[in-house]
């Protein structure tokens, strides 16, 4: 009995140490930097729910989350395409050189993106890519291959081989057998592959701050940041700043919470 | 879910008789997209990275200088510094992070009840990004009203109130304290799944041997969930080789060079000092490539020595 309450006590204190500093945010995104600047602590005494629409007009942060929106939505879109049918083509067809192709992919998973991202940044500027959202999208596409590749494949493998026989006597092309057999059976694993994507891209900064200086053309992290750097002592309006970014994360996370965690730990646990 | 469990030997040979001929149109055709993105946005900017690194690489023109920035870069303080600190930093996030995981994980494993909530409510730093995190970070460790004082105050250890990410000497570990708030509740998560993937015979018979709650725990389960503890130590360690994002909106490297990491260098000397050579930060993009690919190597190599001398 004493070990239990121990135990809830530990568990308690540590809930409260993980997710304090986001209640924390989120109390001070209802309330105005004068009233924090009087107690930092408070409980909204009053909720300033116009503060969200301040932020989202007057400070760009509608630019902002379009940019993010449309970047990460069609690199995703992209990766979700390109990286099933190398998953699909790496479980199904035992041809030479199948595992040295598919080591020479997974094995950028370990790359520092440092050693990339200095060329990167010259082929984009070469070819009139640099500072532009497509350029953006196209190298999350290439960053996040290698574990789009990884987490689709190992649920590909896992297909039974008697169903594509089948398919193939009833007369599938090869393509058709991708499109209309293995999509919908792996649709699980997709949909995994999809929500940890989005989630990754809509908070990467590296790449974004390397290769986007255009204020248009920001995304949601870059914005932020300078927000940060232009109003350093409005404490109230950056905080509303933040809630803006994380809900969207946060509504994803109350849909899919299995499905993500899933995604996040597939590589770990071997 | 399937994905979780490990995508095992016998599943894959279950799945197994993949086609005899081989349709090599078919197979070129579906490699074709994932392998045009790969040569142009991963492979030849590496080579173009290694070639870079021979050369002084202004906007308009280069010039061959062979060994010579690699000859600068063997005398550059301050990347030698980075490299420490980030070498500080891989060693120490993976044992802080993994060992309270573990605990916590053991913890929820015991049967706690709303063991749900707790598993999603752990996860939630880590699906913050860096950006975010970092500036939460920045007010708490702000030294008039930031919550690591307030409390410091509040319980009467007044005396230990300090600039957490502004004095030299504490900005480091204050740093390594953020990733760890992070990335705890993830590694949390993973051995929990581990945990619950044992095959309960295993269990049972431990139950049967009446072996006590705390001697199966340790004899039991930890030396089968092993891989997954060793996977998360490597995990961690690339992580923070990486680190950039975090040190940019907190303390961009400084003070005095305390918290500079080699990306945080790596950068300034890319793209904000106004040197204009992207040679020289090639440099160290390809020495540091090199030292985090031994580190990994080294890890691995370290870790199935110790998995031999076992058995």
């Amino acid at each position: 009995m004493l070990t239990r309450a121990v135990l809830f006590i530990v568990v308690g204190l540590y809930t409260a140490f993980a997710a304090g500093p986001f209640l924390w945010v989120a109390s001070m995104s209802m309330r105005t930097t004068s009233e924090i600047s009087l107690d930092h602590y408070a409980w909204p005494a009053k909720w300033h729910w116009e503060k969200f629409a301040q932020a989202w007009f007057n400070s760009n942060y509608n630019v902002y989350f379009e940019n993010s929106l449309l970047v990460v939505v069609s690199a995703v879109a992209v990766l979700t395409v390109v990286g099933s049918m190398a998953a699909h083509c790496f479980a199904r067809y035992r041809f030479p050189a199948n595992r040295v192709l598919y080591f020479v992919i997974f094995s950028t998973i370990i790359f520092p993106p440092q050693i990339t991202i200095i060329a990167l940044f010259q082929i984009l500027v070469q070819y009139g890519l640099y500072d532009s959202l497509l350029g953006l999208a196209l190298v999350y596409v290439a960053v996040q291959l290698p574990l789009t590749v990884y987490v689709l494949e190992s649920f590909f493998a896992r297909i039974p081989g008697d169903l594509f026989d089948a398919a193939r006597i009833d007369g599938y092309s090869e393509w058709q057998i991708f499109w209309k057999v293995s999509l919908p059976i792996a649709l699980p694993a997709i949909a995994t592959a999809v929500i940890l994507n989005t989630i990754l891209l809509w908070n990467e900064f590296l790449y974004a701050v390397v290769l986007i200086t255009d204020e248009s053309k920001r995304t949601l992290p870059l914005g932020i940041q300078r927000f940060m750097g232009d109003q350093l002592e409005d404490v109230g309006m950056i905080a509303t700043g933040l809630m803006i970014a994380i809900v969207p994360v946060v509504l994803i996370y109350v849909f899919f919470s299995e499905k993500l965690i899933q995604g996040m730990t597939a590589g770990a646990v071997k | 879910m399937a994905s979780l469990v490990r995508p095992g030997a016998d599943a894959r040979a279950l799945a197994a008789p993949r086609v005899d001929r081989q349709p090599w149109g078919a197979i070129v055709l579906f490699l074709l997209p994932a392998f045009t993105v790969y040569t142009a946005l991963t492979a030849y900017p590496v080579l173009r990275t290694l070639w870079n690194s021979a050369h002084t690489v202004l906007p308009h023109s280069a010039q061959f200088t062979g060994l010579a920035n690699y000859a600068a870069l063997a005398h550059d303080d301050i990347f030698w510094r980075s490299v420490r600190n980030t070498f500080v930093w891989s060693c120490v996030s993976p044992v802080t992070e993994v060992s309270i995981g573990l605990l916590l994980a053991l913890a929820l494993y015991a049967r706690i009840p709303g063991r749900r909530f707790f598993r999603i409510a752990w996860f939630t730093p880590v699906l913050m990004s860096y950006v975010i995190v970092g500036i939460i970070w920045v007010w708490i460790y702000n030294y008039d009203w930031g919550a690591a004082n307030a409390i410091l105050r509040a319980i009467g250890l007044g005396r230990y109130v300090q600039a957490w990410i502004g004095d030299p000497k504490i900005a480091l570990p204050s740093l390594i304290f953020v990733t760890t708030w992070m990335w705890t509740g993830f590694n949390m998560v993973v051995l929990l799944a581990a945990m619950h993937s044992l095959p309960s015979e295993v269990l049972e018979a431990a139950e049967l041997d009446n072996c006590g709650w705390m001697a199966k725990l340790w004899h039991v389960v930890i030396p089968l969930i092993r891989p997954t503890i060793l996977n998360l130590i490597v995990l961690s360690f690339i992580g923070k080789m990486k680190i950039f994002d975090l040190v940019w909106i907190t303390t961009k490297g400084g003070p005095l060079w305390s918290t500079e990491t080699v990306s945080t260098y790596l950068y300034k000397r890319a793209f904000e000092w106004s040197t204009f050579d992207l040679g020289y930060p090639s440099t160290i993009a390809v020495v540091w490539f090199v030292i985090v690919l031994a580190g990994v190597f080294a890890l691995t190599w370290l870790f199935r020595q110790r998995e031999r001398l076992e058995f």
